[in-house]
């Protein structure tokens, strides 16, 4: 049987890796996002009603506001109790991935952090968005999905 | 003066004390333990060797393995979408053992009503539901899918006395089946074919909206278990996920489609000419002359006429099939067919593709050369494919495989264009699931227990026939990088590749990708490729029709290379530990002629003075208190008792031929992950040229945080990277350089953004 990671492959994974690392000397929260080419192709096309090509010649030149759109809609941060907004620094592709970079800047001390990733829930049932966190020496996984589409993490005492 | 004599006492009497507690405190609180060495064999993991599963991993002089014959005539209902089927089974009992009852499994009861597959997948309300999921999960009436058992008689006629649990069906003998017998039996059965669009499954049928319908068509009738000397009957239920496991025999198969259909499954057509137009006759004939190109059997221009139509008269396909674990087929009237002819010394094989026209035309642009060149490719690496044919079948949202045929997804959209991952996708899908021919449908493992065994071994072999089928869109270098992003996951949502596949995590990556990027490293970067290949072609050859386990693979790459991988076997498939290996410290040495303190001390050891010592030359690093600024830049040459030697125990031809190193480094490697891999050192230097360094695995056996190497060298380090070319599934990069780079990968893409 097949599994890799085809669009017609009726085992596909529906996963996405979403890494974020809160860096203080550089007062930055960098985050790399990478989903399914395919899959969010198919979820861009959907919602706004026109195939949306990503990635091929047909790619429409603006693609990048798709981009911005999409995932200011569908990646939330609240940073120390506080809504946060990130700066979109660019895409690559990668096979059938594409990684997103994205950078919430200023944030001198990390008291806590809330994560709601619903990138592709709509469009897959199955979809799983995996959050990896890393503070300094701390690691941690949240694994969201049409249950549960929110990772907190506190650091107050 | 007194003072100071006092405290230093003092002070050697608190450091003798202090020492003195360390010790007692460690001896009192040490405890034994069992050998914990990442490098222990693995006796202990694996089964112990018996006349049938060697120690070398061969088969044994007394192995064995049942037989088992099936002769059936099937009747495939389109206009109901209902299989009948009447077969006679001959089992052949070649064990040692005498058996009570058979076991036969029933897959189609997956399907039924009242199957417990649905049952086992726990989790609470989703956050949403799209009506089609609404109704189906709360509201549906279930499909009424699986096997309806109407008889199962003994030669005579006579009925058989059965049990079925679930997917398992029990049958009953009247007196026991002895070792060397064999025995016939008859069941009749029928099920309703599953729209495997709407209800997933690896086989049913699409429904096409032009009101046809193309049916693959598996596990469609009842089949014996295995019986082994491994896990006695494989009994294991079916849940859906873990394959299969299938003695080999010969199928005797007569199926009846409507008179429009064209059909291809497992074995040889014995009736083309009933079965083909004459036309099409002479096409298939002729098609085995064509070693170039694929030519078509069926045309486009007939599939568009035969879609058309719905006959009501029907016509019967006779198959037979020499010694396989299975039998499926597809059929429908949309099928084009496509034939090319592939030599394997002197004898042909056929690789053809069936599909419908909305395949096209990525279809006929590739399909049928994929399967040739899989072939191709798999048989250089294993044996040369024994069976006639190789069959693409193009299903929609498919991807599974059986004796010679296959189902594979990958269509273009409607208006017939599909960009380069739609293709590489078919590629792949077709690769993959053609390959399966040898792991497992003639290397033949169990895959109801052990999913990497066929899935993780095909996929390291796919890596390399994509490769050779297109460079390109197949390049080698996301191998075997591209597992780490899983191995570096949360350790509670990993299990090791050693586990049932009904009862992992990650089902894909877990038994696919890293069993695969396993032997890929195995293979590139371990063993090499001219060892590697022998042993894997010596696995593929001894187990080749027959039952290989975990033990019989890892026992055979060993006993091929003289290499002993129990470490390898132990870490990667055992555990689910990771590689992480850095460079922690490099330090600088310098020579000198003059006995340093470690030199004074190992004098005093022996009771001898220092001007006992023998000549020697020392290496002084740069911060110890041996150094002296003159020793800088020295070179071993400067010094007069390694130039005598040199004079004395050198020829005039060998001076030339001497290194001679003028900078000594010590190179402290740590290893924060589990693993024990090669360490792969590239060493930059002051002029830009680099060089390279593999120590083998094995410098962990002894210490497995840290390890030293002193490297010599004629010219001055500028940089030093651990694993540069990422060929050890590495999964964090930020220790393998030095100096340190404090640049992540975030900020580096960042950079090269702001540049560009």
């Amino acid at each position: 049987m097949l599994i890799p990671l085809l669009a017609f492959t009726m085992h596909k994974y529906y996963i996405s890796l979403c890494e974020v690392e809160y860096i203080e000397e550089k007062q930055s929260i960098q985050i790399i996002t990478g989903l399914f080419i395919d899959d969010l192709e198919l979820a861009l096309s959907k919602l706004n009603n026109t195939k949306i090509n990503i990635a091929t010649n047909k790619e429409p030149s603006n693609i990048d506001e798709y981009f911005k759109e999409y995932l200011s809609n569908n990646l939330k941060l609240t940073i120390n109790s506080k809504k946060v907004e990130f700066n979109y620094i660019g895409r690559e592709y990668d096979d059938n991935l594409v990684r997103f970079y994205l950078e919430v800047t200023n944030v001198k001390k990390l008291e806590s952090i809330e994560i709601t990733n619903t990138c592709l829930l709509k469009y897959f049932e199955d979809q799983q968005n995996i959050i990896k966190l890393k503070v300094k020496n701390y690691h941690k996984t949240f694994y969201l999905d049409n249950n549960n589409t929110k990772g907190v993490l506190n650091f107050q005492k | 003066m007194k003072k100071s004599i006092l405290t230093i006492l003092s002070l050697i009497f608190i450091l003798t004390t202090s020492l003195a507690q360390e010790t007692e405190q460690k001896t009192s609180v040490q405890k034994g333990h069992y050998n914990i060495s990442k490098f222990k064999q693995l006796n202990e993991e694996l089964p112990t060797p018996n006349k049938e599963h060697t120690a070398s991993g061969a088969p044994g002089y007394e192995y064995s393995q049942q037989q088992v014959d099936y002769k059936m005539d099937i009747i495939l209902d389109d206009e109901h979408q209902k299989i009948f089927g009447k077969e006679t089974i001959t089992y052949h009992n070649n064990s040692k053992d005498d058996l009570d009852y058979l076991w036969i499994q029933l897959d189609q009861n997956v399907r039924s009503p009242n199957s417990k597959s649905p049952d086992i997948n726990g989790g609470g309300p989703s956050a949403l539901y799209t009506p089609a999921k609404f109704t189906k999960t709360f509201m549906g009436k279930p499909f009424q899918g699986g096997f309806n058992i109407e008889h199962v008689k003994d030669i005579n006629g006579l009925d058989m006395s059965y049990m079925i649990n679930s997917t398992m069906m029990r049958l009953d003998l009247s007196k026991p089946l002895a070792s060397g017998e064999k025995l016939q039996f008859n069941i009749k059965w029928w099920y309703n074919i599953n729209d495997y669009m709407a209800e997933r499954g690896r086989s049913g049928y699409e429904p096409f909206p032009d009101g046809n319908n193309l049916y693959v068509i598996a596990q469609f009738f009842p089949r014996l278990a295995v019986y082994n000397n491994v896990e006695g009957w494989q009994n294991m239920q079916f849940w859906g996920s873990s394959e299969f496991a299938l003695e080999f025999g010969n199928y005797d198969v007569s199926i009846t489609t409507p008179k429009d259909h064209i059909l291809n499954g497992t074995g040889v057509i014995k009736n083309p000419k009933e079965v083909f137009t004459k036309t099409q006759y002479k096409r298939y004939e002729a098609a085995k002359n064509s070693f170039d190109k694929p030519v078509f059997i069926v045309t486009p221009e007939e599939a568009l006429e035969a879609e058309k139509g719905k006959s009501s008269e029907t016509k019967t396909w006779r198959f037979y099939a020499e010694n396989v674990r299975d039998f499926g087929f597809s059929s429908s009237r949309k099928f084009i067919w496509d034939a090319m002819a592939v030599n394997f010394n002197g004898r042909t094989v056929m690789a053809y593709s069936l599909y419908p026209k909305e395949g096209n035309p990525l279809w006929e642009e590739h399909s049928t050369r994929v399967v040739a060149n899989t072939l191709k490719v798999y048989s250089e690496s294993t044996f040369d494919y024994p069976y006639p044919h190789a069959t693409s079948i193009n299903a929609a949202r498919q991807g599974m495989e059986y004796p010679m045929i296959c189902w594979n997804g990958g269509r273009p959209g409607i208006d017939g264009k599909y960009n380069e991952r739609t293709k590489k996708g078919m590629i792949g899908v077709i690769t993959h699931e053609v390959g399966h021919n040898f792991f497992p449908m003639i290397v033949n493992s169990d895959e109801r227990q052990w999913t990497w065994m066929d899935e993780g071994i095909n996929s390291f072999v796919e890596i390399l026939a994509e490769y050779k089928y297109d460079s390109e869109l197949f390049p080698l270098t996301k191998y075997p990088k591209n597992i780490t992003g899983y191995m570096s996951g949360d350790q509670d949502r990993i299990s090791p590749i050693m586990s049932q596949g009904d009862n992992i995590f990650n089902f894909g990556a877990n038994a696919y990708s890293k069993p695969a990027a396993g032997l890929f490293i195995l293979r590139q970067t371990i063993m090499g490729p001219e060892l590697f290949d022998h042993a894997f072609k010596t696995y593929a050859k001894r187990w080749k029709f027959k039952h290989p386990t975990p033990a019989d693979f890892f026992r055979s790459m060993e006993d091929a290379s003289a290499m002993d991988l129990d470490w390898f076997w132990r870490g990667w498939f055992y555990t689910t530990g990771n590689n992480d290996i850095g460079i922690k410290e490099v330090k600088k040495y310098h020579v000198t002629d003059k006995p340093t303190e470690q030199a004074e001390n190992l004098a005093k050891r022996y009771g001898i003075s220092i001007d006992q010592l023998p000549p020697s030359l020392y290496l002084v690093s740069e911060d110890s208190k041996d150094f002296t600024e003159d020793i800088r830049g020295k070179k071993p040459e400067d010094y007069s008792i390694l130039n005598s030697y040199i004079e004395q125990n050198f020829s005039a031809e060998e001076k030339p031929h001497i290194k001679s190193p003028k900078y000594f480094y010590e190179l402290v490697f740590e290893k924060p992950g589990d693993l024990v891999m090669p360490i792969i050192v590239e060493f930059e230097y002051e002029d830009g040229t680099k060089e390279r360094k593999q120590y083998p695995a094995e410098i962990w056996r002894l210490n497995d945080d840290e390890v030293s190497k002193v490297f010599p060298s004629s010219k001055s380090i500028t940089k030093i990277t651990v694993d540069p070319d990422e060929e050890t599934a590495d999964v964090n990069l930020s220790n393998n350089s030095w100096p340190k780079t404090t640049e992540n990968k975030f900020e580096n893409f960042k950079k090269n953004q702001i540049k560009g």
